[in-house]
């Protein structure tokens, strides 16, 4: 470093904050324009489900076979109209019927899972006992299994027990995930073991242990776990559809694709009928999601 | 004890049955006949096998790596952003969107004469520089692929982001921040300090990615159906179809195969994350 000319302190800083600031509104930029990409698919649903028949043919014509050029969308209906959920909520007891199968597919196996799974957290978390580090490996594996894996051995089993076509059939196995044993788990390692130690001196039993230190403080875990599970639940595909051929006990998630594009409108009705409760769990439980999947990715 | 019912449900459900099917696939179903390794044998000779692999293979080589490098780029943007709550929840929307409705848009978008072809004609048809677009047929041609990739980016990359940002939070500060006093510039610190601090959440979004890919089969029958174009005809596709036919002794050996490719990933995983 020579005698270079430098310039004034304050300029040098000034500058340099300039440059930061430029950094972090480009970073902003661009994040933000992959958000609103992300997002923007969504954009289409309300407006299609108000949209009026004659103008979705005359935008949806190219794709119906009926026309030259492109299809169009109008993100906000010309002439909105609420005639498909009239027609969805009022003229389909169908509708109703695959509603409340979802609806009691995805709260027994949510409450299925708080019974099973959370003292098996527990016992995880809170307990030492030969082969724990096995099981455990166990556990995870099986929960990274992607579930084709398990369709022919799931349908032997359910054949056996004479529950194949029986809801029970999809509930039985997710309650025995070990998905959100692993989340809730996770959460009741964030528990300091000096606590359960003194608990443990001042003659608490167990049982007392894990109803009044265990579940107040593994709260997150078990908040996220089960709003992971309701996401995945509330969007059941392939199981239903490999272990329930009555279409009457399908849940909502598998009557949507039946729907062919020529009734468009009435598809995004009920696509806005299954997407809101979705919404309103994600936008509840966001924390308690951000967190839980940190869980998997983070070391213990 | 607390662990008993969940874990003898684990075991109904789960670890028997799976023992079950891994001593059917040496026997013959039906009349019971013990015939070795000709289940297997049968799957490796089998067409429809040998192409679910090249294409889950192709999947995963584009995906990953594209999934890894967006998610990584992004959670870097955003880590000191004052946004960066807001933004993530955003990239997070689509795990709150159900298969089905996510594949009504894309009806839509990319049909041969859809909304997406509309407009790239219109902006080539504008821009004279451009060579002439012709529609393309996005889901009957080798182009499906790149249709499941971008939807599986769509779906996985707040996922991962989150999974960046938790292993960025966990590198100590004061290191980048003394780098940045001794003059090290943004290049440096990544390539100094960042990088090796993050290699074992490279590793663990790695193997968590390949994952997702075996997950990620609910959309992509949802489009497709069970017969799609060549070229996205997955292993996946391949059980299902199977499972339809009752072709229960080729399945068997199937499945056995692939919960040992995937135990491999899991345990790699795992060794590292413990």
């Amino acid at each position: 470093m020579g005698n270079r000319l430098t310039a004034p302190a304050w300029a040098v800083r000034e500058y340099g904050k300039w440059r930061k600031r430029r950094r972090a509104w480009l970073a902003a930029f661009i994040c933000t324009v992959a958000a609103v990409l992300i997002c923007a698919p969504l954009l289409m649903i309300p407006g299609g489900s108000l949209m009026d028949n004659a103008e979705m043919k005359r935008m949806l014509s190219p794709i119906l076979g009926e026309g030259k050029g492109f299809a169009v969308w109008h993100l906000i209906p010309l002439y909105p109209t609420i005639s498909h959920f009239y027609r969805l909520l009022i003229e389909s007891p169908a509708f109703y019927r695959l509603f409340w199968n979802t609806v009691g597919m995805t709260a027994a196996i949510l409450l299925g899972q708080l019974a099973v799974g959370l003292p098996s957290a527990w016992a995880f978390a809170a307990f030492r006992f030969r082969g724990r580090n096995f099981l455990f490996g166990l556990y995870v594996v099986l929960m990274l299994l992607p579930f084709q894996v398990m369709l022919l051995p799931q349908y032997i089993v359910l054949q056996k027990l004479g529950l194949y076509n029986h809801p029970a059939a999809v509930i039985l196995p997710a309650v025995f995930s070990t998905f959100p044993v692993f989340i809730m788990y996770r959460g009741f390692t964030r528990i300091d073991t000096e606590i359960l130690e003194a608990a443990r001196l001042d003659g608490a039993g167990e049982w007392q242990i894990y109803f009044y230190i265990g579940l107040p403080l593994g709260k997150m875990g078990i908040q996220a776990a089960m709003v992971l599970s309701f996401l995945e639940y509330w969007n059941l595909v392939e199981q239903p559809m490999a272990f329930l051929e009555e279409q009457a006990k399908w849940p909502l998630s598998l009557y949507l694709p039946q729907i062919t594009i020529g009734q468009a409108g009435f598809a995004f009705a009920v696509a806005v009928m299954v997407l809101i409760p979705a919404l309103f769990v994600f936008a509840l439980g966001q924390d308690a999601l951000e967190e839980g999947i940190a869980y998997i990715g983070v070391k213990t | 004890m607390f662990l008993l019912p969940g874990f003898s449900g684990v075991m109904i459900f789960y670890l028997l049955p799976f023992f079950e099917v891994a001593r059917r696939s040496f026997y013959q179903s039906g009349n019971g006949v013990f015939t070795g390794t000709d289940n297997y044998r049968a799957v490796f000779e089998n067409g429809a096998f040998l192409l679910a692999v090249r294409n889950t293979l192709l999947y995963m080589a584009a995906g990953v790596p594209l999934l890894m490098g967006i998610s990584l780029f992004l959670s870097l943007l955003l880590r000191n952003l004052v946004l960066r709550r807001k933004l993530v929840s955003a990239m997070l929307l689509p795990m709150a969107v159900p298969a089905a409705v996510m594949v009504l848009t894309l009806q839509i978008l990319i049909d041969r004469q859809g909304v997406i072809n509309g407009v790239l004609t219109h902006v080539s048809e504008k821009i004279t520089a451009l060579p002439d677009f012709s529609a393309i047929d996005y889901l009957n041609t080798e182009w499906a692929l790149v249709v499941v990739v971008c939807s599986f980016l769509w779906k996985n990359t707040g996922y991962m982001v989150i999974l960046w940002l938790a292993g960025l939070a966990a590198l100590p500060k004061e290191v980048e921040e003394a780098a940045q006093v001794d003059g090290a510039n943004r290049w440096q610190s990544w390539r100094y300090i960042i990088r090796p601090g993050l290699s074992g959440s490279f590793f663990t979004i790695g193997m968590l990615s390949v994952l997702q890919i075996f997950k990620s089969y609910r959309e992509v029958w949802m489009v497709a159906g069970s017969y799609p174009q060549a070229h996205i005809y997955f292993l996946q596709h391949l059980l299902q179809n199977w499972y339809l036919k009752l072709e229960f002794d080729r399945m068997a050996a199937l499945t056995v195969i692939l919960s040992l490719v995937l135990l491999v990933v899991c345990l790699s995983l795992q060794k590292r994350t413990d």
